[in-house]
C-alpha cells in the first residue's frame, strides 16, 4: 500500500516534469503508462476520466492525477498523485522566477523550449487521435491495419469499427462554437452533455 | 504600496483563498484561469502588476508542468516568497482534489448500463475530442514556422502512433532542440557573412522576427 503510493508520487513527478505544454499533454503520458502497460484503466474508462476531469472545476491535470491515483490505490493515492504532480513545479517554479529572465536567451533554454514544443505538438495531436478512438469513431483507431497501405493493399479494418454520427456531430459542433463564438467551455461541455443524451435516444 | 501593509499571514491566507476560489469556480485548463487572476491580484489587490502577469503567462508556458499550479506557484513566490508558493499550490489543489473524490467514491453506484448516462458520458467525450483539436492546433500555428518543423512533428506524431513511449519523445526533443537551435544560429551567421546577400537575408529576418512578435501576440 505504502509501496504503491510512493510509486505513484514518483510516477506523477515524472509526468509534471515531463509536462510541457499544459495538462492535456498528460493524456499521453498517462494512456502510455496505464492503459498500455501496466493496464490498471481501460481505455474507455480512461476517456470517461477525461471527461469527469474536464467538466468538474479546476484544471484537467489536477483532477485526471488525483482521479487516476483513487483508482489505483483509493484516498492515499490520489493524495500522492497530486501531490507528485505539484512538486516539481514548486521546486522549479521557485527557481526559474528568480532566474528566468537571465536564463531566458540563453542557448540551452531556447533549444530545449524549441525542442519540447515541437514534440508536444505532436503529441497533443496524439492524443487527439485517442479521443477520436473514443468519439468519432467507436472504437480505438486501428493503426496496424493501415500497415497494409504501404503493401498497396487494401486496409482490413477490424469488425465494430466505424463512425459514429452522434460523435462526428458534437464534435464538429464543438469545434465550430469554439472557433466562432467566444462561449465558455462549460456551456460548450454542458450542451455536448445534452445532445449526447438526447441523441443517444435515437442512435 | 499596499502589500507592504498586508502582515505575512493575511498575505498567505489571501493566497491561499484566491487560488481555491480560482480553481473551484473555473472550469477548463490553466488559461482560462488567467482573466481571474487579473481581476483578484492586479485590479483587486494590486499585488501584481500587468507587466508581472504578462511575465507569468509567458512562463508557466515555458517551464513544464500544469499551468494553473504554475501560475500559482508563480504568484505565491511574488507576493510571498517560497511559504507563498507552496500556500498557493495548495489552494490551487484543495477543490479539485475534494471535488473528484467525492465524485470517484460515486462512480461505482452509477448504473453503467443507464443509456442516458453513457450518451452524456459520449457527448463529452466528442465534446473534448473537439477541444483538445482546437487547442493543438492553436499549439501549432504559434509553434511550427517552416516545413522542416513541419516534419519534425510528423516524425514525432508517427513515432507516438508506433507505441514510443511519450515520456522518451519529449527527453529525446531536448538534445535535438538543441541541435536544431545551433544549427540555425550557424546558417544566419554563415548567411551574414556572404555579404552580397546580406541585404536580402537582413529583411528576411526582420520579417520573420516581425512575425514572431505577432504570433507572440495571439
Amino acid at each position: 500500500m505504502l509501496n504503491h503510493c510512493i510509486i505513484l508520487f514518483f510516477q506523477f513527478c515524472k509526468f509534471s516534469v515531463l509536462c510541457f505544454g499544459g495538462g492535456y499533454m498528460l493524456i499521453p503520458l498517462l494512456t502510455a503508462e496505464y492503459v498500455d502497460q501496466e493496464q490498471v484503466l481501460t481505455m474507455s474508462e480512461f476517456g470517461n476520466l477525461c471527461s469527469v476531469a474536464q467538466v468538474t472545476p479546476g484544471p484537467v491535470g489536477l483532477n485526471t492525477a488525483t482521479y487516476v491515483g483513487y483508482v489505483n490505490e483509493g484516498f492515499f493515492g490520489a493524495l500522492a498523485a497530486s501531490l507528485g504532480l505539484i512538486l516539481p513545479t514548486i521546486l522549479i517554479g521557485c527557481s526559474a522566477a528568480a532566474g528566468i529572465n537571465r536564463w531566458k536567451d540563453t542557448f540551452l533554454v531556447k533549444g530545449m523550449l524549441k525542442g519540447t514544443r515541437l514534440a508536444a505538438v505532436a503529441l497533443i495531436m496524439f492524443a487527439v487521435t485517442i479521443f477520436l478512438g473514443m468519439s468519432v469513431f467507436t472504437q480505438t483507431i486501428p493503426w496496424e491495419a493501415f500497415g497494409a497501405l504501404f503493401k498497396l493493399a487494401r486496409p482490413v479494418l477490424p469488425e465494430g469499427f466505424r463512425v459514429s454520427p452522434a460523435g462526428v456531430l458534437i464534435c464538429g459542433a464543438t469545434i465550430v462554437l469554439m472557433l466562432k463564438t467566444k462561449l465558455p467551455t462549460t456551456a460548450l461541455l454542458l450542451g455536448a452533455a445534452a445532445a449526447g443524451a438526447i441523441l443517444s435516444a435515437w442512435f | 504600496m499596499e502589500i507592504q501593509t498586508l502582515s505575512r499571514t493575511r498575505r498567505l491566507l489571501l493566497l491561499y483563498c484566491s487560488f481555491f476560489r480560482i480553481t473551484a469556480l473555473v472550469v477548463g485548463g490553466g488559461l482560462a484561469m488567467l482573466p481571474v487572476i487579473e481581476e483578484i491580484f492586479v485590479v483587486k489587490h494590486k499585488l501584481l502588476t500587468r507587466e508581472e502577469l504578462l511575465d507569468m503567462t509567458a512562463l508557466t508556458q515555458t517551464v513544464p508542468g500544469i499551468i494553473a499550479i504554475n501560475s500559482a506557484v508563480y504568484i505565491g513566490m511574488k507576493i510571498a516568497g517560497v511559504p507563498g508558493a507552496i500556500t498557493a499550490a495548495a489552494g490551487a489543489v484543495t477543490p479539485p482534489f475534494t471535488v473528484i473524490l467525492i465524485i470517484a467514491s460515486l462512480f461505482p453506484h452509477l448504473d453503467p448500463k443507464n443509456r442516458y448516462l453513457l450518451g452524456v458520458f459520449a457527448g463529452i467525450r466528442a465534446a473534448v475530442t473537439g477541444m483538445i483539436l482546437v487547442t493543438g492546433c492553436r499549439m501549432f500555428r504559434r509553434t511550427v514556422k517552416n516545413p522542416l518543423e513541419i516534419a519534425v512533428v510528423l516524425i514525432f506524431f508517427v513515432l507516438a502512433i508506433m507505441k514510443v513511449s511519450p515520456a522518451l519523445l519529449i527527453l529525446a526533443a531536448v538534445p535535438f532542440g538543441w541541435y536544431y537551435v545551433w544549427w540555425q544560429t550557424r546558417r544566419l551567421a554563415r548567411a551574414e557573412q556572404s555579404n552580397g546577400d546580406s541585404s536580402k537575408v537582413s529583411a528576411e529576418s526582420s520579417a520573420e522576427s516581425a512575425k514572431n512578435e505577432e504570433d507572440g501576440k495571439c
